[in-house]
């Protein structure tokens, strides 16, 4: 295997509390050497030179909510298509949610996840298994043979977990594992027929309503689950302020819950839908919210309400999108837009700075699912993203390595772009690293 | 100031000179019907503002809805729809206006006014007409709206008017196709030549549509009707009340710029007009309210609650009406109903909308 010696680049390393412009040296697929940055040479014979001078080193981003929407949808995604989306989003390894066709909820869907993600993954794949057999909310799916094949955790994915009693027992018995149960917290009844937030702008367009206490609803279920059985729960892609109150309050008398947003919850509103004059693209569950709940997201990430930052990475094709809003399906893909995003609007304008970042993004989801990465000490795999900062570029569909392009950010031009993938201490993506200067 | 409007039936030439009068308005600040902007300024102010040239032609292609239209442009409309009314009185109710352009009426949702409507507007003006309906097309074997619509237009329509059962579907065909969208009915959202004929019939009675207190009740929650009609009517200057059971009303209405509130008896005290809605009987199995018998004794509009209003009020309703639900017989059929009036009215608006559409000016009208 190819050795590699990362040279000059800024090392952001929440685990090893390190911030300091360093070599790293990469071998055998594992961080082999650690120092401070040499003018010139200090590389072993065979190893390859990464000028990474101005770029910001960190551990490998991982993303806990993707849909590769394989097996059964492969018009809209496949492992293939979604790994290199994600190494080219500068995400090193993804966990992907169970709503495939047929859902992934025992032995063989987990095993055919995990040996195809072998075959043709380009980044790591841990597949996330059904709470319940076929999603539908019933009897318990076969945790155990899941978890053997290789899930990390456990999700009815889009559909909340649909009775108390089960969520109970899920919680109960996922301790055997020490996985946890992740939920999209929503009530189905308030849901009803909803496309988008309720209030002021679905009113002003004439679309139905889905009321930010749907999910605040389910959180607090939820919550109240936890603390009784003392299982891991883990909240999907939190939307409302009410949400991350609930949350708050919660670890502060200690439970045991975690939580993740998405970009896009964090970087658009309600409004979106309005200005877009209906753009199905700007259609997902739960729905983009208000300023008030966006704000209140953004906070949550400074004081450590939010564990994670996820992208919950939902490919349509582009025909299931070109419809009516009403009829179009809910979803927004994100693996490649994440990481400028948020370097963009959220570190460039200081709302959080470098290493909270990666903390989000790299070693809390990878504690959270027990990956055991989210570093670059010496020892460790060499799962490694490299950014660079100045780099500016205009978001453009066509570009993605997604099958899919239902973004609603499209011709954003922004600045920070990751610029190097490494899996392992492969190179699964590049993007002008070597060839600049 | 508006006895030129008195109602009383008049020459087309004498409607066209007063037109030149009443339609500055450039100088108002438009009350913005989302609430952003600014109310409508002092009362006499805006319509006595002459000093810009009137408004005689539309500069968009689309009718998506009422949103976004100023007030100029609506007063524009109506004075258009004036015009016209006058075609429907003479004995050969046709002008060439829209000679050679073909007008597809694709309505993916029964209608019976508002389709036939637009059908003898269209008529009137010569425009060559194409039905298009969900039954009798290949919607029913699954083509999609877009992929429907494109086939429409490589006939070389110069019109699509779209009833649809989903907001915004207007919006999507006007991204994505080359003709000039009408919007006649999307999902809950608009509809917009309702409310402007609804304005137009208002005007007509009441000789203005500023200061008016309107009330209007029913299914606020899954009405075009009612959005169109606020978005329209408090850009024009009127005073608004919206009533309807808590159930049945969306989310922060009051941002849209009118009162709200649960109470009949609270919206139809003192109102110049007052416009009901349809209730749909499916919103009781939805849980909005027990049965239609407690919705009549709640909400229905019966000649005791009209004797609130004020005693010159005018009874409106968009049709189809639930006699006994939303509105009694008594009401619907009585001295103070304009509801028939209405879809007369409806004819002449439409053909206003689609000539100005069509890049039609007001002071050029085909005799």
């Amino acid at each position: 295997m190819e050795s590699w010696l990362l040279k000059g680049g800024r090392v952001v390393d929440p685990a090893s509390r390190t911030d300091a412009v360093m070599d790293l040296l990469v071998v055998d697929g594992r961080i082999a050497e650690r120092r401070p940055a040499q003018k010139a040479g200090g590389a072993p014979a065979g190893a390859r030179v990464l000028d990474m001078r101005g770029r910001v080193v960190c551990p490998g981003f991982v993303d806990m909510h993707v849909h590769l929407r394989d097996p059964g949808q492969e018009h809209k995604e496949d492992i293939q298509s979604g790994t290199r989306a994600a190494a080219a989003g500068g995400f090193t390894s993804v966990a992907c949610m169970p709503n495939s066709e047929p859902w992934n909820d025992g032995l063989s869907v987990t095993e055919y996840i995990v040996a195809e993600a072998r075959r043709r993954g380009v980044v790591n794949v841990h597949p996330i298994g059904c709470v319940s057999k076929g999603g539908r909310g019933e009897e318990l799916a076969e945790i155990g043979d899941m978890v053997r094949a290789g899930a990390v955790a456990v999700s009815d994915d889009g559909r909340c977990v649909a009775t108390s009693a089960l969520m109970r027992v899920a919680l109960e018995y996922s301790k055997i594992f020490g996985i946890p149960v992740i939920d999209h917290c929503e009530d189905r009844s308030l849901h009803a027929q909803g496309v988008m937030n309720e209030g002021y702008a679905s009113t002003l367009l004439g679309l139905r309503g889905i009321p930010a206490a749907a999910e605040e609803i389910a959180v607090e279920r939820d919550l109240a689950l936890a603390a009784m059985t003392g299982g891991r729960l883990h909240l999907a892609h939190l939307s409302t302020r009410g949400s991350l109150q609930k949350v708050r309050r919660a670890k502060a008398e200690g439970l045991a819950v975690t939580c993740e947003v998405t970009p896009h919850h964090l970087l658009l509103t309600e409004q979106a839908v309005v200005d877009s004059d209906y753009d199905p693209n700007t259609k997902v569950n739960p729905p983009l919210r208000t300023e008030e709940d966006r704000l209140a997201l953004l906070e949550g990430l400074k004081d450590g309400t939010v564990d994670a930052i996820a992208t919950d990475h939902a490919p349509h094709h582009e025909d299931e999108k070109l419809r009516e809003f009403d009829d179009a399906p809910f979803g927004l893909i994100g693996l490649e837009t994440a990481v400028p995003l948020l370097m963009d609007r959220l570190v460039a304008t200081g709302e959080i700075d470098l290493t909270r970042l990666v903390t989000l993004l790299s070693v809390n989801p990878s504690r959270i699912l027990g990956l055991g990465k989210g570093t670059l000490e010496v020892g460790a795999v060499a799962d490694i993203t490299v950014i660079d900062p100045g780099h500016e570029s205009t978001v453009d569909p066509s570009t993605f390595q997604s099958k899919s392009r239902n973004t609603p950010f499209r011709g954003w031009k922004l600045r920070g772009w990751p610029v190097a993938t490494m899996v392992g201490g492969r190179l699964a993506h590049e993007l002008q690293v070597t060839a600049r200067r | 100031m508006l006895e030129r409007e008195s109602g009383s039936r008049e020459t087309t030439g004498r409607t066209r000179r007063r037109q030149q009068g009443t339609s500055a308005r450039r100088g108002a600040q438009p009350g913005r019907p989302d609430g952003a902007g600014p109310v409508v300024g002092g009362a006499a102010g805006a319509e006595d503002m002459a000093s810009a040239p009137p408004l005689t032609a539309l500069s968009q292609r689309h009718l998506l809805g009422i949103r976004g239209l100023a007030a100029e442009e609506i007063t524009l409309i109506l004075d258009t729809a004036r015009a016209f009314a006058e075609v429907s009185l003479r004995a050969i109710k046709k002008v060439p206006t829209l000679r050679g352009k073909i007008v597809v009426n694709f309505f993916m949702e029964p209608s019976t006014r508002t389709r036939s409507s637009f059908e003898v507007a269209e008529k009137r003006l010569s425009a060559d007409t194409l039905n298009f309906a969900p039954g009798s097309s290949s919607v029913s074997k699954g083509e999609s709206l877009l992929d429907t619509a494109r086939n429409l237009e490589a006939m070389a329509p110069d019109m699509i008017v779209l009833r649809h059962r989903a907001s915004g579907a207007p919006h999507f065909l006007a991204r994505h196709c080359r003709s000039s969208i009408i919007n006649a009915g999307d999902g809950a959202h608009e509809h917009p030549t309702q409310a402007l004929l609804d304005a137009y019939t208002i005007r007509e009675r009441k000789g203005r549509l500023r200061g008016l207190r309107v009330a209007i009740i029913g299914d606020l929650a899954n009405s075009r009707v009612l959005r169109s009609n606020l978005f329209l009517l408090k850009t024009m200057g009127a005073d608004l009340v919206a009533c309807a059971p808590p159930t049945l009303i969306p989310a922060e209405l009051s941002r849209l710029g009118t009162q709200v509130t649960c109470r009949i008896d609270e919206a139809v005290d003192g109102a110049d007009v007052i416009m009901m809605l349809r209730i749909q009987r499916e919103r009781q199995a939805g849980g909005a309210f027990p049965s239609a018998r407690e919705y009549y004794a709640l909400f229905g509009l019966t000649p005791e609650r009209v004797r609130r209003a004020h005693k010159d009020v005018i009874i409106m309703h968009p049709g189809p009406m639930n006699r006994g639900v939303e509105i009694d017989s008594a009401v619907a059929d009585g001295p103070a109903s304009v509801i028939l009036e209405q879809v007369t009215n409806g004819v002449a608006v439409r053909m206003a909308v689609l000539y100005l559409l069509a890049g039609g000016k007001l002071g050029e009208l085909a005799p």
